[in-house]
């Protein structure tokens, strides 16, 4: 199969930085003109102050994943309105740096993208061939990284209250796949129907859904008791 | 240590966490068993109660049970994937 077509079967071209034969630019130039050094510090931000990031990390590290910032996070310049991706070729998490500008954001896409990185470490998660895998992954994502918080939607103008977050989740996941796999629209809402209740019941490692920065600190106290709590049991 | 149960019943019945449990599952949440465990807690501490802390293990073993409650839809891992720690610069994402 020649490179081009599996780089659009797999969503590579929202992410033109990591196409195979791409003129890199000096590093000089890229400081410039570039948000990469505040991408990297939200980065850093996020990794040290966010209770959502944190407990991923300490999940990842036990699961023989350790995250390292270099190695496994990348500040690109992306396409369209994508914020961040998560590529399994090369284990890494790519952040939009063109397209993140405010830290609650940088907060909620490294979340986002560390679930899946969370996924793709503890389990055999077929992300290039098994399109219901790719949708687990998406729902838990959008579940649990506060993409789908009220604050959220509203400010998206999507307001709704009862089950709401359950339509938000449904509805982003199925947005995420269509982005980055050539699938019809009602082939995915099958898969995203078929794999909703047991992927949106998968709260690891957060043991709830975090609702809030609250929930997600009382969740990273719950985690890193848990080996003291599973002891006792 | 057992403050904590006594936090997350404080948290279970606040506003802003009945407004989420509605909002998510459009149910209002049960709070009670926070109460509970708190109380078990409380006798195991203080008097050594181990009829109190039997129940609490049993209420902490539904709570681990319940997080296990669906059907997975991939395989665990045993290991962790092999090209986790790979630099960057040996690995062609064209060849997975």
């Amino acid at each position: 199969m020649d490179q081009t077509k599996q780089d659009e079967d797999y969503g590579y071209e929202l992410f033109p930085e990591r196409h195979e034969g791409m003129h890199k630019k000096s590093p000089f130039k890229e400081a410039l003109t570039t948000f990469n050094h505040k991408c990297q510090f939200m980065l850093q931000v996020a990794m040290e102050t966010s209770p959502y990031a944190k407990l991923l990390l300490s999940a990842m590290n036990n699961s023989g994943c350790k995250v390292s910032k270099d190695r496994h996070f990348s500040c690109e310049d992306c396409d369209g309105s994508v914020s961040g991706g998560f590529d399994a070729a090369s284990s890494q998490v790519v952040l939009c740096q063109n397209n993140i500008h405010q830290q609650a954001h940088m907060n909620r896409v490294v979340t986002h993208e560390l679930i899946h990185a969370f996924d793709h470490c503890r389990a055999h998660v077929d992300w290039f061939n098994n399109f219901r895998h790719l949708a687990c992954s998406e729902i838990r994502a959008a579940n649990l990284s506060g993409d789908c918080s009220f604050t959220n939607e509203a400010s998206r103008f999507h307001l709704g209250l009862k089950e709401h977050h359950q339509e938000c989740v449904r509805g982003r996941a199925l947005r995420s796949i269509l982005a980055v796999r050539k699938i019809s629209r009602e082939e995915a809402q099958k898969i995203v129907d078929e794999v909703f209740d047991s992927c949106f019941n998968d709260h690891a490692p957060f043991g709830r859904i975090p609702h809030s920065k609250k929930d997600a600190k009382f969740a990273y106290r719950d985690y890193m008791n848990r080996s003291r709590y599973y002891a006792n049991l | 240590m057992c403050e904590d149960y006594l936090n997350e019943f404080r948290h279970c019945k606040s506003f802003s966490n009945r407004f989420h449990h509605y909002y998510a599952y459009g149910t209002f949440p049960a709070c009670h068993q926070w109460k509970e465990d708190y109380h078990n807690c409380r006798q195991w501490e203080t008097h050594s109660n181990t009829e109190a802390k039997e129940a609490l293990q049993k209420s902490e073993r539904t709570r681990v049970a319940e997080q296990k409650n669906f059907k997975p839809v991939w395989e665990l891992r045993r290991e962790p994937p092999r090209d986790w720690h790979m630099p960057l610069n040996q690995e062609n994402p064209r060849d997975s």
